[in-house]
């Protein structure tokens, strides 16, 4: 990392390369069910990188963050259904509603340790879930109890954020992951930044040099819950379909949390690379042997999360950069 | 009389859920680690026991001297193995927590690997216990003699661990790891050993309770996340480390589920259970017997 400080032209050829290949990618390969993974794995990869603003970067372990994105998948479609509000501004709605959970979950949580915060996650997801699960009628809303709510079907229309041609979810979702990564990146080279990084890793010695470290979680769990929300609605937007164990899962919780982990906690590729290499492969063993190995997906998730605990408990970011800006030396040495 | 009644289900579910809530609390309590795969040991534990039943036909507490055995060293291997690599690696870190997240990998691993053995069946096991009751009266009172066992074994059990924690050489060494593993290890107690030790002996409490389970409850893949998050709350509700604590916790919450479900919708009583949870973290986080300490 010597050379820091001089950017070559060659550093930005595989970034640039990446962009290029996804809004390339699903034009040239027009198989519905490959559109269909990819907008998946774009999920993912937007879910987890909004959980990684307070997962990676804050240093606590948020186990129950589809709370949020049930927050805001469930605002926008009751607006949608009760009020006929379009989702797009409906999104900004339940956002600031999954914010304003994550400020009353925050004040008490953020101030717990390690295990009682990672509990305390599971505990309000579980809780929300049983609440949703027994309100049949709210404030004379129809909430629908654990049957969920469908959607209605307005056929194709932008304003109504329904497609019938699965592409406009993927650009919008590749769209939405770029606006997260981007804030992530800037979130990491801020102050805020910096100082969470601090906070995380010792708390004491962060405060002693006069850094409010709840205030900066706080900010960081704010960001993560409100971008949170919009994956949800994008979600409900996408299935069309709704209902309590559905988003408000704890097993989907999990997965975020596990793949940014493998990937990386607290690096910017770390959320992407994760969904890119577990998304595809938990959905084809999902596919083609789920049918007679139930659960078959889950093992192999536990089972990649064991063993990079194991062996490279920092994710799987860490060796790959290195090996990647090994050969960028290598490159700008001949050159040079 | 329905109240008495569902109070003593409450007392007996709850010395259960107590049982289960034993072997986490131990574990913290020496190795500051939470065991997110707790609940999934006690299904393979139920597991065992079903299989063992339904295969030799034994009696189910019988099978305590097979089960008991066999998930000790499950545990014992699963720590040396598995956990103590990772939680060497952050010896000095305050909040261990990839040991969390190995124990959560080892937790969906053990629940959906179950699921791809044995399939998304709710199994019971008919056994000559099953269904037996205890008459009062003109039948005012009945109770259910396998909850009356799980009850009286929970409670011998807790007094066992209690004894053999304070009065015998290896307990006090456990003990003694937990308070400060430096000084520990420089009177001379292996500490790693202690560590294998009493990870296993947390892991077997857990097969108790799966054995005193099986003859009136059901197993299926994920049973254990039932009794996994119960078994958090009780833990944090008795205070983390206290062995009365997770007994007595481990009752008020059986308790407060069957007699909250006279007054209110069963499916509302989990939500009950969580707020519970919740109040006690941010008011009390030491829990009702727990030492004061800095999480």
């Amino acid at each position: 990392m010597e050379n820091k400080g001089k950017r070559s032209p060659i550093r930005i050829v595989l970034p640039v390369l990446c962009i290029l290949v996804l809004i390339v990618v699903p034009v040239i390969f027009r198989n519905p069910a490959f559109l269909q993974l990819m907008v998946l794995v774009l999920l993912y990869a937007y879910l987890t990188s909004s959980w990684n603003l307070v997962g990676g970067f804050a240093g606590v372990l948020p186990l129950g963050h589809t709370l949020f994105a049930g927050v805001g998948a469930y605002t926008s479609t009751l607006l949608f259904i009760e009020l006929g509000l379009t989702p797009w501004i409906g999104m900004f709605v339940g956002a600031l509603l999954a914010m304003v959970a994550g400020i009353l979950i925050g004040l008490p949580t953020l101030k717990l340790r390690g295990a009682y915060f990672a509990l305390s996650s599971i505990a309000f997801l579980e809780g929300m879930r049983v609440v949703t699960e027994n309100t049949k009628v709210a404030f004379g809303v129809k909430i629908n109890g654990p049957q969920g709510l469908l959607l209605p079907l307005k056929g194709n229309s932008l304003y109504y954020f329904q497609f019938d041609n699965k592409i406009w979810y993927y650009y919008i979702i590749l769209i939405m992951t770029a606006i997260v990564l981007y804030i992530t990146y800037k979130v990491s080279v801020s102050r805020l930044g910096y100082y969470l990084m601090a906070g995380g890793e010792d708390k004491e010695a962060a405060e002693a040099l006069g850094v409010n470290v709840f205030r900066c979680k706080m900010i960081a769990m704010m960001m993560s819950t409100f971008l949170t929300a919009f994956g949800g609605t994008f979600y409900a937007q996408l299935v069309r379909y709704i209902y309590p164990r559905g988003i408000m899962n704890l097993e989907f919780a999990f997965e975020i949390a596990f793949i940014a982990i493998v990937g990386g906690r607290g690096t910017i590729a770390g959320p992407i690379l994760g969904s890119f290499l577990l998304v595809p492969v938990a959905e084809l063993t999902r596919i083609y042997l789920g049918g007679s190995y139930l659960g078959i997906h889950l093992a192999m998730y536990g089972l990649v999360l064991m063993l990079v605990m194991i062996f490279q408990p920092r994710g799987i970011t860490e060796p790959l950069t290195k090996i990647y800006n090994n050969i960028l030396d290598r490159f700008e040495g001949v050159r040079s | 009389m329905y109240l008495l009644e569902a109070l003593i289900t409450g007392v007996t579910m709850g010395s259960i859920y107590g049982l289960t809530a034993l072997g986490l609390t131990l574990i913290f309590g020496v190795m500051k680690v939470i065991n997110f795969a707790h609940g999934s040991f006690l299904m393979v534990a139920m597991f065992v026991t079903y299989w063992l039943i339904k295969l030799t036909g034994i009696d189910p507490y019988i099978s305590l001297f097979v089960v008991v055995p066999v998930l000790f060293f499950l545990g014992f291997l699963t720590q040396r193995f598995l956990i103590s690599p990772a939680f060497k690696g952050e010896k000095d870190v305050r909040e261990p927590i990839s040991v969390i997240l190995l124990t959560s990998g080892l937790w969906i691993f053990l629940d959906a690997m179950a699921l791809l053995l044995f399939g998304a069946f709710y199994r019971t096991v008919k056994t000559s216990h099953s269904g037996k009751t205890f008459v009062f009266g003109d039948g005012d009172l009945i109770i259910n003699k396998t909850r009356l066992y799980g009850l009286i074994i929970a409670l011998i059990t807790s007094l066992i661990l209690w004894f053999f924690l304070k009065k015998t050489r290896t307990g006090r060494a456990i003990r003694a790891v937990g308070q400060d593993r430096d000084a520990a290890r420089l009177m001379g107690i292996d500490s790693d050993f202690i560590y294998d030790f009493t990870f296993g002996l947390g892991i077997a409490l857990v097969g108790i309770a799966g054995v005193v389970l099986m003859p009136f409850y059901y197993v299926h893949p994920t049973v254990g996340v039932v009794f996994d998050i119960r078994a958090f709350i009780i833990v944090v509700l008795g205070g983390l480390g206290s062995i009365p604590g997770a007994l007595i916790g481990g009752i008020i919450i059986g308790v407060v589920e069957s007699v909250g479900a006279q007054f209110i919708t069963a499916t509302w009583t989990e939500g009950l259970i969580y707020l519970i949870f919740l109040l006690v973290l941010f008011f009390k986080p030491s829990g009702l017997f727990g030492y004061k300490q800095e999480w």
